[in-house]
């Protein structure tokens, strides 16, 4: 957006010349209030606040192939935070990651999106985080493993594979409400990072944004136009009504989707919510996905899992797998229950999940745990029935992947990690 | 309301407790005028102590935001695993196995107490807090009450159990020379009924109140579910078209005069859960 850009010049310009008109300019009410509203929509809080931490702060562990990184305290406190950052250093954090004295970030920093902030968007969030409250917590942000320890060239190397700094460029061919829509998914929202398969570094892979990805033992599932495993059933209103409630007609969020939207989409404004609903509607499925058929319902494997599926799941799912609309999802054409990767299911059958709470639908129905009462197999064969029954038709789900998601899980559970 | 804000005096004790020490608490037994100044400090510091901690640990708690939720939560059954008798001694237990047998004996369609594992139920139940009267309050004074009083035995259920088959055990070796588990289905069922009707006594032990202890734990293994040892693959609710611990029959509020067509279901599930090879 060219406007912006001379907005972000113009800013620039008062920094160096005008010290006093930056004083008065960082005390607007109306900058701070927006730096804050953006802050919400990249949930700075979800990786920079430890659980009951004080916000910001610092202290959430983002587990990654390659080891642990902690989110840095980001509050204005001199030892221990941002406080003796410059407003520039925080833009080449944001837009090329690369921090104070010249120390690159890690990508876990989702850095890849936000590098598609405008300026004028930075510099409000920059603002709103220098009238944080100091906190003094000292942070060891880098717990990862050698080499990848080892930042210089661990970064600069994925830097250049995977990393293209650049403000986003709007579509003009696409409307007002699309560009604001996309420039919130792939910027301050940085859905992709959860949505987006990643390559073996880590990194996006090339047209595959929001197909779906497996961060964490969740499944991110596909939230493009695809009618099958994507949200391409749901209407602009009824993605509006999810990211503001937390449920709509189809499902309910859950795991860190009920996260993301309790502190982030269901702050968002509507006409926020209602842009990025227009981007997702209109961004592009899997190509050629290979051809797939419902496994037949005399199947041994499906015999069983009706079976199970009656017996525990029917009670609040339904026996024709409608579920109830806003208290317990829908598993009939469901996008979630068809994906490629079944882990998310596996996961909710084995050890439970709790929805999302929001101001609109506080209720948080919780899945129970039923790994005491199913065998590996038995989970196996319930997951893969649902994927294949009232006309879904996803791969079937293997005994052994299941023995090794439930021993992960509880070995978690153990540790309160 | 017109709260009494002084402390009771003496008088007003007299007047409360008739025939009480005008000093102090009511006097009880083995206590004399000398003690009871001590007696009433003693009360009234153990009334405060008890004021304060129910004052403190009786917070009702607090829940913000949404319910509490952890993963892998719940309170799974612990399930009776077979194996030798856990209560029982081995002769016991083949008494006991004996008596069920002929309270539910088998037939053609569906087996008898003991193939149900009713014995099994009842010796898990007698090792457990059910056999050592955890819920029972098991105090004195021990009177003899009516039946609608129910059990008032010192004795333990598990005790109880023990004593009553070492009674009918000396009875039948004193009459028949043999052991219960020895005699015929006749004289099992004979016995059994003189234990019912009262006309058979039992050394020490009453024998009508052991037949209708014995009737209706043994019911209670024949259709409790199979997670506590007996109602053997749910043989109990098979035979009586019990569906089991299901949960939902929306689907079938509507639907008269159909047959329901699911199988029974036990807590820990049912067989058809496993693929069946072909």
């Amino acid at each position: 957006m060219k406007i912006h850009n001379l907005i972000g010049l113009a800013l620039a310009a008062c920094v160096i010349g005008a010290p006093a008109l930056l004083a008065q300019d960082e005390q607007s009410f109306e900058k701070i209030e927006r730096g804050r509203y953006l802050a919400v929509l990249g949930d700075c809080v979800a990786c920079h606040t430890a659980p009951g931490g004080k916000p910001f702060a610092g202290g959430l562990g983002l587990e990654t192939p390659f080891g642990a990184l902690v989110g840095p305290n980001i509050t204005p406190d001199l030892a221990t935070g941002i406080g003796a950052w410059s407003e520039a250093d925080f833009w080449r954090t944001m837009h090329e990651g690369i921090g104070k004295n010249g120390v690159r970030l890690y990508p876990a920093m989702p850095y890849p999106a936000y590098t598609k902030v405008t300026r004028e968007d930075v510099s409000a969030i920059w603002a709103y985080l220098r009238t944080l409250e100091p906190v003094r917590n000292e942070i060891q942000s880098n717990q990862l493993m050698f080499p990848f320890n080892v930042r210089r060239p661990a970064t600069s190397v994925w830097n250049l594979i995977n990393f293209q700094p650049g403000v986003f460029q709007p579509d003009t061919s696409k409307s007002e409400a699309w560009n604001r829509g996309a420039y919130l998914v792939e910027g301050l929202g940085h859905c992709g990072t959860c949505h987006t398969q990643k390559n073996i570094t880590g990194g996006d892979r090339g047209g595959e944004a929001l197909q779906g990805a497996l961060l964490q033992d969740w499944y991110a599932p596909d939230v493009t136009s695809d009618l099958r495993t994507g949200i391409g059933g749901w209407s602009t209103d009824e993605i509006v009504r999810y990211l503001k409630t937390a449920v709509n007609s189809f499902g309910i969020a859950s795991g860190p989707m009920a996260e993301a939207v309790e502190h982030s989409t269901s702050h968002m404004t509507d006409a926020d919510l209602m842009a990025i609903a227009t981007y997702l509607k209109d961004s592009p499925g899997k190509k050629n996905p290979p051809p797939i058929t419902s496994l037949p319902a005399d199947d041994p494997r499906m015999i069983a899992g009706k079976a199970i599926y009656e017996d525990r799941c029917a009670a609040c799912h339904i026996s024709s797998g409608a579920g109830i609309p806003t208290l317990f999802p829908r598993l009939a054409n469901a996008p979630l229950v068809q994906s490629d990767d079944p882990t998310s299911l596996i996961r909710v059958v084995l050890a439970g999940s709790r929805a999302g709470a929001t101001a609109a639908a506080p209720t948080a129905p919780a899945m129970p745990s039923f790994a005491w009462n199913l065998n590996d197999q038995q989970v196996a064969d319930v997951v893969t029935y649902i994927r294949n029954a009232w006309g879904n038709a996803a791969q079937p789900v293997q005994a052994g992947d299941v023995g090794k998601l439930r021993d992960r899980l509880q070995r978690q559970a153990a540790t309160g990690g | 309301m017109a709260a009494k804000q002084a402390p009771l005096s003496p008088s007003d004790h007299a007047e409360l407790f008739p025939g009480a020490d005008p000093t102090g608490v009511p006097a009880m037994p083995g206590s004399s005028r000398s003690d009871s100044g001590l007696r009433r400090r003693e009360l009234l510091t153990t009334t405060a102590v008890a004021l304060v901690f129910s004052g403190t640990t009786a917070e009702a708690l607090v829940v913000e935001g949404s319910l509490p939720w952890s993963p892998f939560a719940g309170t799974p059954p612990k399930a009776v695993q077979p194996g030798p008798w856990v209560f029982f001694t081995s002769e016991e237990g083949a008494t006991v196995e004996a008596l069920v047998d002929r309270l539910i004996p088998p037939d053609p369609q569906t087996p008898g107490g003991k193939d149900a594992g009713c014995a099994v139920f009842i010796d898990r139940q007698l090792a457990g807090p059910y056999g050592t009267a955890d819920a029972l309050y098991m105090r004195g004074p021990f009177i003899e009450g009516i039946p609608g009083q129910g059990y008032q035995s010192p004795l333990t259920p598990a005790a109880w159990y023990r004593q009553g088959l070492a009674a009918l055990d000396k009875y039948c070796r004193a009459t028949h020379s043999i052991p219960f588990i020895n005699l015929s289905d006749d004289q099992k069922d004979k016995l059994i009924s003189g234990l019912e009707n009262g006309s058979l006594k039992l050394d020490g032990v009453d024998g009508q109140m052991f037949f209708q202890r014995l009737l209706g734990d043994t019911r209670q293994g024949f259709f409790a579910d199979p997670v506590y040892g007996g109602n053997r693959d749910m043989v109990g609710w098979k035979m009586i078209g019990f569906p089991g611990a299901r949960y939902d029959y929306r689907d079938w509020v509507e639907r008269h005069n159909e047959r329901y067509p699911l199988p029974p279901l036990a807590i820990t599930g049912r067989p058809d859960w496993n693929q069946q090879k072909t």
